[in-house]
Parts: C-alpha cells; sequence; structure tokens
C-alpha cells in the first residue's frame, strides 16, 4: 500500500521568513504592503475549473461526527464539538444550496452511535436536529471501523449513478476498532464509496491510508476558519469516478396548486410527509403539490414520494446546478494603467479604483474586483455576454 | 418610522423595446413610451420622498444593451447639473427629484436616438439588465457606512414577450437575487411572462398583469411603492398560479413525468438509450430474467 512517496513534512523545509513580505516604503509606511496583502486575500480562492470534466451531480453524502473525549478540547471555542456542529448548521444550507437534487445528507456521531438525522431532503431538519445535539457528551473513544461499517450498510444500497461519499471529522489520535480495517478499507474500494477525512488534531497515518485508496481527501485544519474553507471546498461536486452508472432517472414535476377558501372545491387535506413526523402540528392546508402518478399531496419539494417512490422535484431544482455543469471561466486580471478604455466597470457603473482591473475573454468587458467576486461566487454568468448572446 | 440606518434601494428595469413600442405606438396611441415613463418617475420620485435615506436607480433594457438612466456614472455626487438645464428649479420642487427628471428625460432620448435595431435582435436583453442591478446593487452594499443595514429591490416594468434562449441566464440571475435577499417585483403591461412568474415566486416578490395600461401610475403606486415589511399589512393581489412543469429537450414540451440524465441533467419524455446532450449510453433496464423452474414432467403411464 504504500507505493506512493510521501510529501515532505513541513518541519522538513527550509525556513520561512515571513518577516520579509512586509516592506515599506519611502516614508516608512506599510499601507501599500497591508493593502496588497488584503487584494490577495480576497483573491485567494483559486478558481480551479474542472472544464469538460463529468461531475457527480448526484451525491449521498454521509458526514460522521466523531463524538469522542478529544471533542472536549478548547482549542476551537467554545469547545471542538459546538464549534463543529455550527460549522455544520452553515455547511448544510450550502450544500443544499448547491446540490438541490436527492441530496441526502446523514450525520451520525461516531461512539456514541445515535443518527443526529436520517435522510431528509431539505435543510430544516437537519439544522434543527444540528441544533438539538450540541449539549451531548463526549466520552470515550472513537472507532474508526464501526462508523465506515454502518455507513457503508446503508450506502451500498443507494443506485449505482449516484456519488457516494462519506465525510468525516475525525479530531482523536486513536481508533478502536474490534477488526482489521485494511480490509474494510479494500471493501470500500469495490463498492466505489469516497471517503474524506478532516482531521481537527494532526495527521494520522490510517486517515491518510483510508482516503488514498478510496479517492477522497484528507486536510487537517489550522484554525476556525480553515476549517469553514476545507467544509466548503466538499460543497462543490466532486469529479465522477469514469466507473459510475448514468442512468436516466425518471422524476415527477407536479404542479403547484394554489386553493383560497373562497374557492368551492377546495378541501383541506394533510400532507403525506407530515404523516409520519410527530412535532410539526396538523398541517392541513389547502394547496400544495400534487404527485402526478398517484396524486399525494406534499407541501414542499423536492421530495420523494412515499407512495409510489417518484422523486418529484420542480425545475428550478434542476436550474440550480446548471451553473457547475456550465462554469464560468476566469476572467483575465491586468494591472489598471494598462486599460485605454473607460474608467468604469462595466456591470456595477463604479469607478475602476484598484490596481487592477479583470476582463472576460469571450467578450472583453472591464470589471472590478468586487464586481469580478460577486460574478464568480454568486452570479455565474458574465452579465455583458449576455447581452451579445441574447441577441443571437 | 425608518431611522436613519434603514437604507432602501430601489431599482426600476424598464422595457424600452423599440418594437413592441412601436406597434403599440399604432395600437393604442393614448398609451406611449413617454406616458410609461412619466409613470415610472411618479414612482420613482415618491420613493424619493418616502425617507431621506432611500436609494434609486433605473435602467433601460433595450435590445442592444442595458443602459442606466439614473445615476449617471459621469455624473459625481458634487456636481449638481452644473452649466446647463433649469437647475435652480424655479417651482420650488426638491432639487434631487427635479435633477434626476431631466436626467432620465435626457438620457432616454439620447438612448432611443443612438440605437439602431438590427435585423434579428428583437428581444428585450432582461436578463442582462438584471444581472447589472445585482452588481449594481452589491456595489452599493458595500460601500455603505458602517452600521447602516441595506434592503433592495427589483421593479421589472415589462412590455415584449419573453425570449426563451435567456432561460438559464435568468435562472442564475433570479437564484443570485434569492441569495441575497433582494427581491423581484413584476409589473407586465401586455402578455404574461413565465419567467417573471417564476422569479416572483422564487424571491418572493409581487407580480401583477395590469389590466388597463393608462392607469399605470396608480397600480405603481398602490402596488409596488411599499416595501417589504409593509406589505405584509396590506391587500394585495393575490399571487398567481405559477406553472414549474418542465419543458422536454425533444419536443419543448410541458411534462409532468420525464426522464432526467443523471450527468448534464437534460429532461426527455420518453426514455432513449442514448443523451442527445451529453452523448452517454444508458443503461437499459432490463426485466429480471427468471430461471424457468424445472418441472417433472408426470409420465403419464
Amino acid at each position: 500500500m504504500d507505493e506512493e512517496p510521501e510529501r515532505a513534512k513541513r518541519w522538513e523545509g527550509g525556513y520561512e521568513r515571513t518577516w520579509e513580505v512586509l516592506k515599506e516604503d519611502e516614508s516608512g509606511s506599510l499601507k501599500a504592503t497591508v493593502e496588497d496583502i488584503l487584494f490577495q486575500a480576497k483573491r485567494k480562492r483559486v478558481f480551479e475549473s474542472h472544464g469538460q470534466v463529468r461531475l457527480g451531480m448526484m451525491r449521498h453524502l454521509y458526514v460522521v461526527i466523531d463524538s469522542s473525549r478529544t471533542m472536549e478540547d478548547q482549542d476551537l471555542k467554545p469547545n471542538r464539538l459546538t464549534s463543529t456542529l455550527k460549522l455544520m448548521e452553515f455547511f448544510v444550507e450550502e450544500y443544499f444550496d448547491q446540490n438541490p437534487i436527492i441530496g441526502n445528507v446523514l450525520l451520525f456521531e461516531i461512539n456514541t452511535f445515535f443518527y443526529i438525522c436520517f435522510d431528509a431532503g431539505n435543510p430544516k431538519k437537519h439544522v434543527a436536529a444540528l441544533k438539538k445535539a450540541v449539549g451531548s457528551t463526549c466520552l470515550g473513544e472513537p472507532s474508526l471501523y464501526n462508523a465506515l461499517n454502518i455507513a457503508m450498510q446503508t450506502l451500498k444500497h443507494m443506485p449505482g449513478h449516484t456519488s457516494r461519499e462519506i465525510l468525516i471529522i475525525f479530531s482523536s489520535l486513536t481508533t478502536c476498532d474490534p477488526a482489521n480495517i485494511y480490509e474494510l478499507i479494500k471493501t470500500l474500494k469495490e463498492l466505489k464509496i469516497r471517503v474524506s477525512v478532516i482531521g481537527l488534531s494532526a495527521e494520522v497515518r490510517v486517515c491518510t491510508i483510508l482516503t488514498r485508496e478510496t479517492g477522497g481527501s484528507y486536510n487537517v485544519i489550522l484554525d476556525e476558519s480553515h476549517f469553514k474553507e476545507l467544509l466548503m471546498l466538499h460543497v462543490k461536486p466532486p469529479p465522477a469516478s469514469s466507473s459510475s452508472e448514468c442512468s436516466l432517472i425518471r422524476m415527477g414535476f407536479p404542479q403547484h396548486i394554489i386553493a383560497s377558501v373562497s374557492d368551492q372545491d377546495a378541501k383541506p387535506s394533510f400532507s403525506m410527509s407530515h404523516l409520519e413526523s410527530v412535532d410539526e402540528g396538523p398541517g392541513l392546508t389547502l394547496g400544495g403539490y400534487y404527485c402526478p402518478q398517484c396524486r399525494a399531496k406534499y407541501t414542499e419539494l423536492p421530495v420523494e414520494c412515499k407512495v409510489c417512490g417518484l422523486t418529484l422535484v420542480s425545475a428550478p431544482h434542476l436550474a440550480r446546478s446548471f451553473h457547475h455543469l456550465f462554469p464560468l471561466d476566469a476572467f483575465q486580471e491586468s494591472p489598471l494603467e494598462e486599460h485605454t478604455g473607460d474608467r468604469f466597470c462595466q456591470a456595477c457603473q463604479g469607478e475602476l479604483k484598484d490596481k487592477s482591473v479583470f476582463t472576460c475573454p469571450a467578450c472583453s468587458s472591464v470589471f472590478c474586483t468586487e464586481c469580478d467576486l460577486f460574478i464568480h461566487d454568486t452570479l455565474h454568468c458574465c452579465p455583458a455576454c449576455i447581452h451579445t448572446q441574447g441577441a443571437s | 418610522m425608518a431611522s436613519e440606518d434603514e437604507v432602501s434601494l430601489l431599482v426600476i428595469v424598464v422595457d424600452v423595446n423599440p418594437i413592441w413600442w412601436g406597434q403599440q405606438a399604432q395600437r393604442e396611441p393614448e398609451f406611449n413610451l413617454s406616458k410609461c415613463l412619466d409613470a415610472v418617475m411618479v414612482m420613482a420620485n415618491s420613493h424619493l420622498v418616502m425617507t431621506r435615506t432611500n436609494k434609486l436607480a433605473i435602467i433601460a433594457s433595450h435590445c442592444q444593451e442595458s443602459h442606466f438612466l439614473y445615476p449617471n456614472k459621469h455624473w459625481k455626487a458634487g456636481d449638481v447639473a452644473g452649466d446647463e438645464v433649469s437647475s435652480g428649479s424655479g417651482d420650488g420642487k426638491y432639487e434631487l427629484l427635479s435633477v434626476a427628471n431631466d436626467l432620465v428625460a435626457e438620457e432616454i432620448r439620447n438612448l432611443m436616438a443612438r440605437t439602431q435595431v438590427k435585423g434579428h435582435q428583437t428581444d428585450t436583453l432582461l436578463a442582462g439588465s438584471l444581472a447589472k442591478a445585482l452588481c449594481y446593487i452589491h456595489r452599493v452594499s458595500k460601500e455603505l457606512e458602517a452600521g447602516q443595514d441595506m434592503k433592495s429591490r427589483i421593479l421589472v416594468v415589462k412590455a415584449a414577450e419573453d425570449c426563451a434562449l435567456q432561460y438559464m441566464n435568468f435562472m442564475n440571475v433570479i437564484f443570485a437575487a434569492q441569495k441575497q435577499n433582494i427581491l423581484i417585483d413584476a409589473c407586465v403591461l401586455d402578455s404574461d411572462s413565465g419567467l417573471l412568474q417564476q422569479a416572483c415566486d422564487i424571491t418572493g416578490g409581487l407580480y401583477l398583469k395590469i389590466p388597463q395600461k393608462t392607469a399605470l401610475a396608480q397600480y405603481l403606486l398602490w402596488v409596488f411603492l411599499p416595501d417589504a415589511d409593509q406589505r405584509s399589512q396590506l391587500v394585495l393581489p393575490p399571487s398567481v398560479h405559477v406553472d414549474y412543469r418542465a419543458a422536454c429537450f425533444c419536443h419543448r414540451n410541458l411534462i409532468e413525468i420525464g426522464y432526467v440524465c443523471s450527468v448534464c441533467l437534460s429532461i426527455f419524455c420518453n426514455f432513449s438509450p442514448i443523451c442527445t446532450t451529453c452523448e452517454t449510453a444508458f443503461k437499459i433496464p432490463l426485466p429480471q430474467m427468471m430461471k424457468p423452474k424445472k418441472k417433472k414432467l408426470k409420465t403419464a403411464n
């Protein structure tokens, strides 16, 4: 298993002279350097576009949170468990925003073996369950083997065209396994389950081997903001492995029926998803979404019909994922002095004041730094390109 | 009333498609583009007068470009109308309003005069205007002073029909607006627009198709002037039934049950062995082959 050469460890490299980064100008002020550092921080995210790589759009993600003794450590304030749960709430919201179809996130704590939240299609249940789990005590030793085993039992029944992933937040340095974990790693590899680990303490060799064999990523956090960044890396759909099957999935697109009290035919009825949940109240509503196959009623989409098993989505849910399939190219950066045209950003009409401007390669329009970040993070389409494309 | 810390930004996107307005001038001469802009200016002035901290932007959406009618990028804040035009308005009107009105009138005249419609470009570039509006809102929100809160909304006054080619860009813009908590309201003059209905539904805005175009100012003031907090206390037109069914990629029919490719998310109405968009071959689900049970034949003796 040791064919890959190990990366050089940080202490094996030379010293980094961080004090040399700061340079003073003639009057002794550090203003230019500080502005430069702020500018670089804004641009820190590397726009890795995978180009024409096929992405695993339908994902089943299993998140395992360590709840052993080491999670009571206070190096992340107030303690590691609370900090992790808070960041998980944020992660769940972002995940359902970017992966709206069938994104299952199943949360699960390692050694206490209870599901925090099982298989909900919408983020609210997850967030509520996470909030409830905040006060739980952390005892004992974690067991990677048991956690992976339980996750595998559920994931192996998922259909082949979805990407099966496990994300483990691992804080301890030891693991207490009942059997040989390398055998389990082989089984995971055959089932094409991708395991990624975020370590909270230090690099653990068994995690390195686990992630390397299954094709996931292993990172150890530096501080809380780094933790958040690492979590966000898992929100985007990963490149699909070549062996995942592609199939046509049958889905239903129900109509939204709105009825008001004054309608003669409107009758209040229960939604199928409320029948099982205890704490949501009686839930009688007049309108809703009716499954096209069996006419069962639901109040929210996306959902899997409990009666006939058809996945129900609405067209905007699919449209939310389109920007992964057609990613926007990164804009070219050029210094402000070389720019000869108008001194105004073409998106926000503001003056170009930063030291570099960004040009879209397709339509050659010029944008300021803020607009560039906004366009790539949130908007996912170039405002000027729409003007030239829309006409053709 | 709103305190000094609450800034409310209204961006009005007006559809100035010259082809539609030209035809409109022949259909109904009493309602033309200048009357429409008058009504919009009344609403804009009212918005500015409601609270001192309210801000405004107006974008004209043409077939070839989206132009900011107000504020003008060449006009810096301290530069109140310089040496041209009757700046000190003789009738005692609030100066900001008179400057805004004159600016908008001049800009729209310049815009309509200088653009020439080329043959096939007849659709309004609404998605582009909305994208620019979002970037503008984003910039203004970054320029606020510390402690100031901003609520923004976009009002679209739409005249011409939808352009189906803009669907994907439109959806991107709508999701971006929803993420930034920006409402999109729509005031439709002529034919119903499915895209705008979806936009209003997803972002939480209001959609209204006006029964009488000449009463545009009334509708704008009654329905679209109050901001989001006040709308819960008013009786407003009910929400419309939005058709969220998807259109299949092969025939463009609206379907209720369809097949979705797991790779590229294209929607088909019938099962086909190859996806036409991404050319992936699919596994055809065959029925399970049952081994026939060997029956022991009783030989009749």
